[in-house]
């Protein structure tokens, strides 16, 4: 049986929250980051502030909620952080968000390695039936990615954001747990 | 659409914890009730700790557990409780049951709110099985369950002792497809 954590370029981490609260103050002092993966305006927080939310987050051993750090395989940097919430048991749905906080990873395939391997838990682990995720229309590099994973566009809120004087959609994709069967080929259930 | 809370003779319902405890402190007294339906010692607990038990229970959102009372229809009674445990990854469910009200024996009670039960595993949490463990000596039981659909599956020997006897654990279980099946037989 392979690792189900580990991919071409990166592999999923246990969630430290020690580690992560020192991380998410340092990536986030990047706004451009913050707007690529939030639409609400978020101020900065301390470390001390962010250990205190992910304990409680993070920390609780739900079956529900499922967050991993992401480092590289070539020298175990944390470039970055993925999380899943199965939103909907009866239904098997769940939201993913995942960012790379390290800039200088940005476009070179680490976030798309990182969805395949969440998407492998997702469908082989969780046994879901379908992942969804919202993204922001002014971020084609993340759509071209999820793309690339798997997911489908399948609608999206119209002017949802307002940024720099212009109105931008959300947009929504999924994956059904039979497309995602059959794009993958290198995993045995 | 069928209402999932309702079916012929009882009813799932959400008790005020001073209902409950007044009631379970009465069945808890019944020591015969008590080993139809748990292994476990016996014990007797105050209506004061089942009131706050209960209380907490009631406020547990998990997705794992779900918990009803169960009132009769003709009397609006309330006369037992049943409980699922569900496996989310693997969507199973664990379901236990019990009749405090001795009169609601043997009258087709159990077997409804069985039957209610099933509904609410397999067409509300969408599972795709549903389990349950229930002692050797309890052949009511065991028949009401046969006739919800389950199946006897296995066993786990002579694990149980009372007054002096060894009895065998009996696991039965039904599949979603055997459920439906079941369904569409009745409307036919």
């Amino acid at each position: 049986m392979k690792d189900i954590f580990t991919g071409k370029l990166v592999r999923l981490s246990a969630f430290d929250p020690e580690e992560m609260s020192k991380m998410f103050p340092r990536w986030n002092r990047n706004s451009e980051y913050q707007r690529l993966l939030n639409s609400s305006a978020r101020p900065m927080h301390s470390p001390k502030a962010e250990l205190k939310w992910m304990e409680k987050e993070a920390g609780e051993m739900s079956p529900s909620g499922h967050f991993f750090g992401i480092r590289r395989l070539e020298d175990d940097k944390l470039i970055g952080e993925i999380g899943i919430d199965v939103v909907n048991w009866p239904g098997r749905d769940a939201f993913v968000g995942l960012g790379i906080g390290e800039t200088e990873y940005w476009s070179k395939g680490y976030g798309t390695d990182a969805m395949n391997i969440l998407l492998r838990f997702a469908f082989t682990e969780l046994n879901l039936r379908r992942v969804t995720l919202t993204v922001f229309e002014y971020n084609p590099r993340a759509i071209r990615s999820y793309e690339k994973a798997g997911f489908r566009h399948e609608g999206h809120l119209r002017n949802f954001l307002n940024r720099e004087g212009r109105r931008w959609n959300e947009l929504y994709m999924g994956i059904l747990r039979e497309e995602w069967l059959g794009l993958d080929t290198d995993t045995a259930g | 659409m069928n209402d999932l809370f309702r079916g012929e003779l009882v009813r799932f319902a959400l008790e005020e914890p001073e209902t409950y405890a007044r009631a379970e402190v009465r069945w808890q007294r019944d020591s015969e009730f008590h080993r139809l339906a748990d292994g476990d010692p016996a014990r007797l607990h105050s209506e004061k700790a089942i009131k706050e038990w209960f209380a907490k229970r009631t406020e547990d959102t998990a997705p794992e557990r779900y918990a009803f009372s169960v009132r009769t229809l003709a009397e609006d009674k309330l006369i037992g409780f049943l409980g699922m445990w569900v496996d989310l990854i693997h969507s199973e469910a664990w379901v236990g049951l019990g009749i405090g009200e001795r009169e609601f024996w043997s009258k087709g009670y159990g077997t409804d709110m069985m039957k209610l039960c099933l509904q609410y595993a397999f067409t509300e949490l969408c599972m795709e099985r549903v389990s349950l463990g229930v002692h050797e000596y309890n052949p009511r039981a065991l028949r009401s369950y046969e006739k919800c659909g389950f199946r006897l599956e296995g066993r786990t020997r002579q694990d149980v002792l009372r007054e002096g006897k060894r009895y065998d654990s009996l696991w039965m279980g039904i599949l979603r497809e055997e459920w439906l099946q079941m369904q569409n037989g009745d409307r036919t």
